[in-house]
């Protein structure tokens, strides 16, 4: 131990160490000499004698390095300082090979902070590692969802025996009002033990405590967000203890949690916590005994030594209780346990997650295995141009592996350089997706944080490309025979066919793996393009949205909606205005209603599931705007007034749901309990897709908002025009209503189907597949380009004779071209097989295109055949121009 | 790392290194080339600037301490000493040389009979 410690201070004290020795030995060399004067010699024979008898100033120096320092680091330091030099030499090659491996690397990099997000990087709270979610399906088919508030006190009290705490929050979006300025805020109402299972402690003043506030209407006080306080407060620690309001309620502002917690959702940062019990204060008054009110996001900390399964059979125990005792909404519910990495961002997402990482994960494999495939094939066409290069350094002594070791030098300096641009490359991807606002001013937070694991990826992959890319060639040329290198004066002609079956392998192979990426991409885009065509059942081109929230500046019921009828008339008057609406929430949104039905005279047995639906409410003219065609009875109209009888419209799932076979118009239900009030059916309309693209339209009814108040607004305006152009005379026009009165959201009903509900999925995975493709297709015509170039100038020989003997130029280029067609269609060939076996992978995430659809793998087949070819047009044309005569003189 | 293995010249002079100095005292290295020299009465042909990789794995090793001072005609020199490990060591290895002499000695003074004489 202590002598490796010497030998390598030794390494790094080699200047110091040099000139200490070379002193000594100017004193030996000395000492004897005046040893010899002295047995006398003359001088200068004295020296000569002095000199034999030491045998070599230069080799002891060399052997005294070796023998203290480090002579591997030194030869490969050596290596390092040679190949960088060569490789500067050698530019073109160079700058191909590193942007290649940059390609390959940052999509890696890319993909894998996407994963880091979603997948790896735990929350920074207390046993991170051992946190899980806890979810319900309400039917065997239907996503993992949210958890009723009682159903969430049940689990957590007869759970005890495998988790440590279970915790939970529900989302909110709140009005915070302080010194006469409100904002709107994404708040988590959190049960009191929250702050202490997840280990928080505050940045300033305090966390809610256990305890606190966990009765309905108790526990007036605030915790705000890290950024938020930043933001709204300037960072100022005074805001502690003064008093703001909540949706109207006072509260104190208690604290403020530390920067790194952002809160327990995966993509948005909270803005600020407030005790469960102040949901009490709030419109849903059901909130705290309501089973069929799924609103708490259930965090639970497994024991040590617990694992998901036990603790899943713990909570199935007590579902089973929970279906038994409350058949109504419980019935039929499944209890799900996942860990919180899974479960990002939605426990819904938990299930496909595995499969979706997989596909991406082997997408970026494939693109790094073509770069690698890539570069491998320039070091072999540049490993046989520097054959002569070997074959005399092997002559003048370099050993084979030392030779080998070169070569895996050179292609490991160009992983590094590769690594460093692809994780500039990646982080630079990062920044963009970063930047990405799906969907107006919802504070989606993608954190793409360069950290250490990132980091370990990126190294590992950097050094398996490297070992990768530059085994083939080390192998091949220190198996080369040196003595006929040298004997065919550094044509290389040796192992010459060996090595184009070597080389036009790899480009096979190339192919092959490019085109798989693009089948993947192929379908995912034409996936895309059929979610767009999806009948929505209502039109979304040429409708403008615009949020508002008049509670929020303190809006009495009576004063809103005075303010939305006054806003409405006025929109209406503006030109280009077709229609204009409000609703409380708009289809394919962030956000929905909804509640349990109950048809009038159908009582529900005691153990009967009672079916929950969808709720808006929206004003006369919705239907118009949207375009939703009323197929029985009526749409709303002025005369449905508060005053007047409750009524509601219904969708067709609902209406055939509730009354099958039966006129619905004229039925009853009630949306609150089986004893009413009830509501009149008076029109049934069009199903549309309110919640999600892809599942089919659940039950669904709409009623007046002079029925039923809700303070969110969202105002829907139809337009003949661009919508996006009419948005700031409606701003002018509320601005003319109530400056003060804060807008959000301002979009085109079109941009806002882009958001997670709607189409952002699809356009993720199309632009991330269609990227991917896009590289892979790059990288393949990279490579096919590189090779037929290649063995055309090998030919030049070869060709100038054809020449001479009287072949056409037009023979000439389709020779060339003829090599590109065989290596492209045999990888094509080969990349179908392949692409037909993993593409099944893909099914379950594709919508309305099968695996194997004939059309994207004619396709992607067609366009890289294509782009290769035209690519081999260059090397093609430039073999049929040779001038015979020039081509056999350079021989 | 394992140190190098040394192959039986180098594992010679670093055994009459160590014993030179334990028998004379501090020297310098064209000291020590001499003294070898001397004793094996010019038999072996030694390099003398093999030595000094010598004396540096020695020192590095912990066996011999270096330091500069001033020879006998008042010049500046690195002066070697054998330290306490390195005299243990010396120990260890001059048996084995001496098992290893012996071991050969009788070996070839085996006669064509197999008898030793």
């Amino acid at each position: 131990m202590r002598t490796l410690l010497a030998h390598i201070t030794a390494f790094f004290r080699k200047r110091e160490l040099d000139r200490d020795l070379d002193q000594e030995l100017a004193v030996h060399l000395n000492l004897a000499t005046e040893d010899n004067i002295r047995r006398g010699l003359s001088p200068e024979e004295a020296r000569r004698d002095a000199l034999i008898r030491f045998g070599g100033v230069e080799a002891a120096r060399e052997h005294h390095r070796d023998a203290r320092g480090l002579p591997w680091l030194d030869s490969m330091l050596q290596d390092i300082r040679y190949e960088l030099r060569t490789l500067r030499r050698d530019a073109a090659f160079t700058t191909a090979a590193l942007l290649i491996l940059a390609l390959g690397i940052g999509a890696n990099t890319a993909v894998f902070s996407l994963g880091n997000v979603f997948l790896f990087r735990p929350l920074p709270v207390k046993d991170a590692d051992r946190l899980t979610v806890v979810a319900v399906q309400s039917k065997a088919d239907s996503d993992p969802d949210q958890v009723s508030y009682p159903d969430y006190l049940d689990y957590r009290a007869h759970s005890s025996a495998v988790f440590t705490g279970m915790t939970g929050y529900a989302i909110s979006i709140v009005g915070l009002g302080y010194q006469g300025h409100a904002d709107r805020l994404i708040l988590s109402y959190v049960p009191s033990n929250f702050f202490s299972m997840l280990g928080i402690r505050p940045a300033l003043g305090r966390v809610i405590e256990p305890g606190e506030g966990d009765a309905p209407k108790s526990g007036p006080v605030v915790v705000l967000g890290h950024s938020y306080w930043e933001k709204r407060f300037g960072g100022d620690p005074n805001v502690i203890g003064h008093t703001a309001s909540l949706d109207g309620t006072a509260v104190t502002v208690i604290g403020v949690v530390p920067k790194e917690f952002v809160g327990p959702y995966n993509l948005v940062e909270m803005d600020g916590y407030a005790p469960i019990g102040m949901m009490g204060f709030g419109s849903n008054a059901d909130f705290f005994t309501s089973r069929e009110d799924h609103e708490v996001r259930v965090l639970a900390t497994l024991k040590p030594g617990v694992g998901i399964p036990q603790a899943q059979a713990a909570l199935n125990v007590v579902g089973q209780r929970l279906a038994l005792e409350y058949p109504h909404a419980d019935q039929g519910q499944r209890v799900r346990v996942f860990s919180e990495r899974t479960a990002r961002p939605e426990p819904a997402a938990a299930d496909s997650k595995p499969l979706v990482a997989t596909v991406f994960l082997m997408m970026v494999g494939l693109v790094l295995m073509v770069a690698c495939l890539n570069v491998a094939n320039l070091l072999l066409g540049r490993a046989a141009a520097r054959e002569k290069e070997f074959a005399i350094r092997a002559a003048i002594g370099a050993g084979r592996r030392r030779l080998l070791r070169q070569l895996l030098t050179e292609s490991m300096l160009l992983a590094v350089g590769g690594a460093v641009g692809g994780a500039i490359l990646g982080n630079w991807v990062g920044h963009l997706l970063n930047g990405l606002r799906p969907l107006g001013d919802f504070p989606l937070r993608l954190a793409f944080a360069f950290d250490w694991r990132v980091f370990t990826y990126v190294a590992g992959v950097a050094l398996l490309a490297g070992i990768l890319a530059g085994l083939a060639p080390a192998l091949r040329v220190s198996r080369t025979d040196l003595n006929l290198t040298l004997r065919e004066s550094g044509r290389g002609l040796i192992g010459e066919s060996g090595r184009h079956w070597l080389r036009n392998g790899l480009v096979i192979a190339q192919v092959a793996g490019s085109l798989i990426l693009l089948v993947a991409a192929g379908l995912f885009i034409r996936s895309l393009t059929r979610a767009e065509s999806i009948d929505l059942g209502f039109d979304p081109h040429n409708v403008l949205n615009v949020s508002l929230d008049p509670g929020l500046q303190g809006y009495s019921q009576p004063r809103a909606e005075a303010l939305c009828r006054e806003l409405l008339r006025r929109t209406q008057t503006l030109p280009d205005v077709r229609s204009a609406s409000i609703a409380f929430s708009i289809p394919l949104g962030y956000y929905n209603n909804g509640a349990p039905v109950y048809a009038e005279a159908q009582a529900p047995s005691p153990s009967q599931h009672i079916p929950g639906a969808g709720l808006n409410a929206v004003s006369p003219d919705y239907f118009t705007t949207m375009r939703m065609r009323i197929l029985e009875g009526r749409a709303f109209t002025d005369a449905d007034t508060a005053a007047a009888e409750p009524v509601a419209i219904v969708n067709q799932t609902m209406a055939e749901r509730l009354w099958p076979h039966r006129d619905a118009v004229g039925k009853r239900f009630s949306y609150t309990a089986a004893s009413g009030p009830f509501v009149t059916v008076v029109g049934v309309v069009h199903d549309a897709k309110i919640t999600s693209l892809l599942d089919a339209p659940g039950m669904c009814f709409y009623v007046p908002q002079t029925q039923h108040y809700q303070s969110i607004h969202v105002l829907q305006v139809r337009t003949a025009v661009p919508p996006e152009s009419l948005a700031p005379a409606v701003e002018g026009l509320l601005r003319e209503l109530d400056p003060n009165l804060p807008v959000y959201e301002v979009m085109s009903m079109e941009k806002s189907l882009e958001g997670a509900n709607g189409f952002l999925l699809f356009k993720v995975g199309a632009s991330f597949a269609g990227a991917l493709g896009g590289l892979g297709l790059l990288l393949a015509v990279v490579g096919v380009y590189g090779v037929v170039s290649y063995s055309a100038g090998r030919r030049r020989h070869e060709i100038g004779i054809r020449m001479a003997l009287g072949a056409q130029r037009g023979t000439i280029f389709r020779l060339v071209i003829s090599q590109a067609v065989l290596l492209l269609g045999l990888g094509i060939a080969l990349g179908v097989a392949a692409a037909l076996g993993v593409s099944r992978l893909l099914a379950s995430l594709l919508v309305g295109v099968s695996a194997h659809d004939p059309i994207t793998f004619a396709g992607v087949s067609g366009v890289l055949m294509a782009v290769a070819l035209l690519a081999c047009f260059i090397p093609a044309h430039r073999a049929a121009r040779v001038e015979p005569m020039a081509a056999l003189r350079d021989q | 790392m394992a140190n190098p293995k040394l192959d039986l010249l180098q594992g010679t002079l670093d055994v009459m290194v160590l014993q030179t100095l334990r028998a004379i005292g501090p020297l310098h290295g064209y000291g020590i080339a001499r003294r070898i020299e001397q004793i094996s009465g010019n038999q072996v042909l030694l390099n003398q600037g093999t030595i000094y990789a010598s004396l540096v794995r020695l020192q590095q090793r912990g066996w011999i301490a270096a330091e500069w001072g001033a020879s006998d005609n008042n010049r500046k020199a690195k002066f070697y000493s054998i330290t306490r490990n390195g005299r243990k060591q010396l120990t260890a290895d001059a048996a084995h040389w001496q098992r290893l002499a012996d071991v050969m000695g009788r070996m070839l003074a085996m006669s064509p009979g197999g008898e030793t004489r």
